[in-house]
């Protein structure tokens, strides 16, 4: 059955009225992007909240029994929402998806423009007092000037995870960087991190290029042909599995985070095979990235005093070394240095180098944040890698 | 005489319309609202501190560098070959749905007389675990020590030291249709089942072998299930993007269309990228199912004279 003209016209007119209800509607959903920095912490001496405290994090990123310890220290629940990237987080706080009090994992290069943006709320020292116990290379870090918004939750530096009982050490401690290139005898068991200024860096590192924030075009173009080499070489992966991939035998040689095989040494190897079959390199201080995830509390958290008594609960030298127990990611508290860590016998003494000194820290590169358009020569060069070539 | 039959069609049509309408709002609000909101991400902005996305609803503000750019790098450029790729591993994913699932089908529709109903539940089984639990419990399996492996080396002629994981197409098309194969069987056995069995008893009766009634009768008529299966399997595999990762572990050999629209719209600054990625993926799955249509529409008119 044909429809006439006049019904045409008659059913378009109410679509449109339906999309014109529609829009208003959608721009809602939108978020406010337009918020404004929030300049003062909480009152001094508040009583905590009933809760629930509502946390925002990335999954097993914290120790489930901690998380149990503080709910009945303090009578209240915890809620995690679990995120998968650090841009999902900003994505879904930003546009009201996710309401929360804790964001437990920030990188160190959104801070910023989390509180420029008023996502997150100045600290009241007051409520943190095991602040003290915390490195004191992070009490004036780059990313937030006083550590006024945000206190560190891990920290970890970047390098090769590999197995010592397939390549020797000595051959990766001559190689550097160019070991994972010259692994051609272990076709499909070698992987680069899936974040695009990861891998990208590595390669402007291995020849000897140390501006880590470089948006020169010619620069990110040679990085990407150096890895594109490693897809027929080595039939290179992508992933962030090293911690288990290593342990278990699928992976000979990874660019992995320190705290990898720390990890896979803790909860990854099958049984029968000794930790020392891992070994892990990385750079000399100076060539070394090392990175740290924060925590913050949200600027409009319905539970601030409570979100401040957790982070400060987390701060606490035992809380965290059980933290640790779980995770493999060191938390950046002095106690739990790796003399600490290996004497509790957390770290077999040949993962020495996992945990990175207070040297390698200071002469730290960073990953700062970067223009728009210099991400996205980043990610478009990535894009192209993972095209294949 | 003709005014009343015309008025109690009316009111029929009418009561018709009314059944179907929950079923257009919500086709409205999830399916027309969300491919408009991805064309807003398309062509809108980024917020520059955040990076997160900014939608621009406003046509006429639109837009269109993300696009230009998108048909620049699929058309001549390295998003070309993702397209061709996934294209490949679709269409090789549909044969072995084809090959797997058509006797399935057929046997199930046709022969199995009292078992079918067990049949059914066992081909609906599947769904009842998640699809990721299913391609993680594979790449178990698919592990150089894993089950497969194992199972192959008592038989002899094969490479028992095989490794599935490293970024082979055929992995991935054997996960593919795995995945998909039920979804595949469950439309084409309803055509194969309702074919009327007069017709092939005829087709016996005139002296047709069993193959030949095959090839002649049933095969012909169960062309429009076919085709229905096939649509219904090769839109989901389009954007499939974690069949492949969890298949290969991340290798850039196996990157499907599915992989880069994750990658830009959810860990990049560039959502319109992803989304110009979605609506350019659309406009050729559209031609697909224009193609169907016709088809569909012309064989009915066919099966009416």
């Amino acid at each position: 059955m044909r429809s006439s003209r006049r019904d045409f016209l008659a059913r378009s007119v109410q679509m449109g009225v339906l999309l014109g209800a529609g829009v208003p509607l959608l721009q809602a959903c939108g978020g406010d992007t337009q918020r404004t920095k929030v300049s003062k912490p909480i009152a001094d001496g508040l009583q905590p909240e009933k809760g629930p405290l509502r946390i925002i994090n990335y999954d097993d990123y914290v120790s489930p029994d901690v998380i149990a310890d503080f709910e009945r220290e303090y009578g209240v629940s915890v809620e995690i929402t679990i995120i998968t990237t650090d841009s999902e987080a900003t994505t879904k706080l930003a546009s009201g998806a996710i309401q929360a009090d804790v964001h437990h994992s920030i990188a160190n290069y959104t801070v910023g423009a989390l509180v420029e943006r008023g996502w997150l709320q100045p600290l009241n020292k007051s409520y943190l007092t095991n602040r003290g116990n915390v490195l004191a290379n992070f009490d004036d870090p780059w990313y937030d000037a006083g550590s006024t918004y945000t206190v560190p939750y891990t920290f970890f530096g970047t390098g090769l995870g590999y197995r010592r009982d397939r390549i020797d050490p000595a051959d990766v401690e001559a190689d550097g960087w160019d070991a994972l290139w010259n692994a051609t005898g272990f076709k499909g068991q070698v992987s680069v991190l899936d974040d695009e200024r990861e891998a990208l860096v590595m390669a402007m590192l291995r020849r000897g290029l140390t501006d880590v924030n470089t948006t020169d075009q010619a620069v990110i173009d040679q990085a990407l042909a150096d890895l594109v080499e490693l897809i027929d070489s080595v039939n290179v992966k992508v992933n962030i599995q090293g911690y288990q991939d290593l342990p278990e035998g699928t992976s000979t040689i990874a660019q992995v985070w320190s705290a990898d095989p720390v990890t896979g040494a803790i909860n990854y190897l099958p049984e029968g095979v000794p930790a020392e079959v891992l070994g892990f390199w990385h750079p000399p201080a100076g060539e070394y990235v090392v990175a740290n995830d924060n925590i913050g509390i949200v600027s409009n958290a319905a539970n601030p005093v409570l979100a401040h008594l957790y982070i400060d609960y987390l701060l606490d030298n035992a809380v965290s070394e059980k933290n640790f127990s779980y995770l493999g990611y060191l938390p950046a508290l002095t106690k739990l240095d790796a003399d600490y860590l290996i004497g509790q016998g957390y770290v077999p003494e040949h993962l020495r180098n996992c945990v990175p000194t207070s040297e390698e820290i200071a002469q730290a590169l960073v990953f700062k944040p970067l223009s728009n358009e210099g991400r996205a020569l980043y990610e478009t060069a990535w894009s192209k890698f993972k095209t294949g070539g | 005489m003709t005014a009343v039959v015309t008025s109690g069609k009316r009111r029929s049509t009418a009561v018709w319309a009314t059944f179907a309408l929950p079923g257009v709002a919500w086709l409205v609000a999830f399916f027309l609202v969300s491919v408009y909101a991805v064309m807003a991400v398309a062509f809108g902005s980024v917020d520059p501190l955040l990076r997160t996305t900014v939608p621009q609803w406003n046509p006429l503000q639109w837009d269109y560098a993300a696009m230009r750019n998108v048909l620049d790098r699929v058309f001549g450029g390295d998003l070309g070959h993702v397209f061709v790729r996934t294209g490949a591993f679709v269409g090789s994913a549909l044969l072995g749905c084809i090959v797997v699932g058509y006797p399935v089908a057929y046997f199930v529709a046709r022969k199995a007389h009292r078992h079918r109903g067990l049949l059914l539940v066992a081909l609906v089984l599947p769904f009842w675990i998640s699809y990721l639990m299913r391609m993680l419990a594979w790449a178990n399996l698919l592990q150089p020590d894993g089950y497969v492996n194992r199972i192959l080396s008592w038989l002899p002629f094969f490479d028992t030291h095989r490794t599935w994981l490293d970024g082979d197409w055929y992995t991935v098309v054997i996960g593919l249709v795995y995945g998909y194969v039920p979804f595949f069987i469950l439309p084409l056995y309803a055509t194969l089942e309702r074919i009327d069995g007069r017709l092939i008893e005829a087709g016996r009766d005139l002296g047709a072998s069993s193959f030949s009634t095959f090839v002649h009768v049933t095969l012909p008529l169960s062309i429009p299930g076919l085709m229905a299966a096939s649509v219904i399997t090769i839109l989901p595999m389009c954007g499939d993007y974690y069949t492949n990762t969890y298949l290969s572990r991340g290798s850039p050999r196996t990157e499907m269309v599915g992989n880069q629209i994750d990658y830009f719209l959810r860990n990049s600054s560039q959502p319109q990228t992803g989304a110009s990625l979605v609506l350019l993926l659309m406009a050729f799955l559209f031609v697909l199912m224009v193609y169907y249509l016709v088809i569909t529409v012309r064989q009915q008119r066919a099966a009416e004279r």
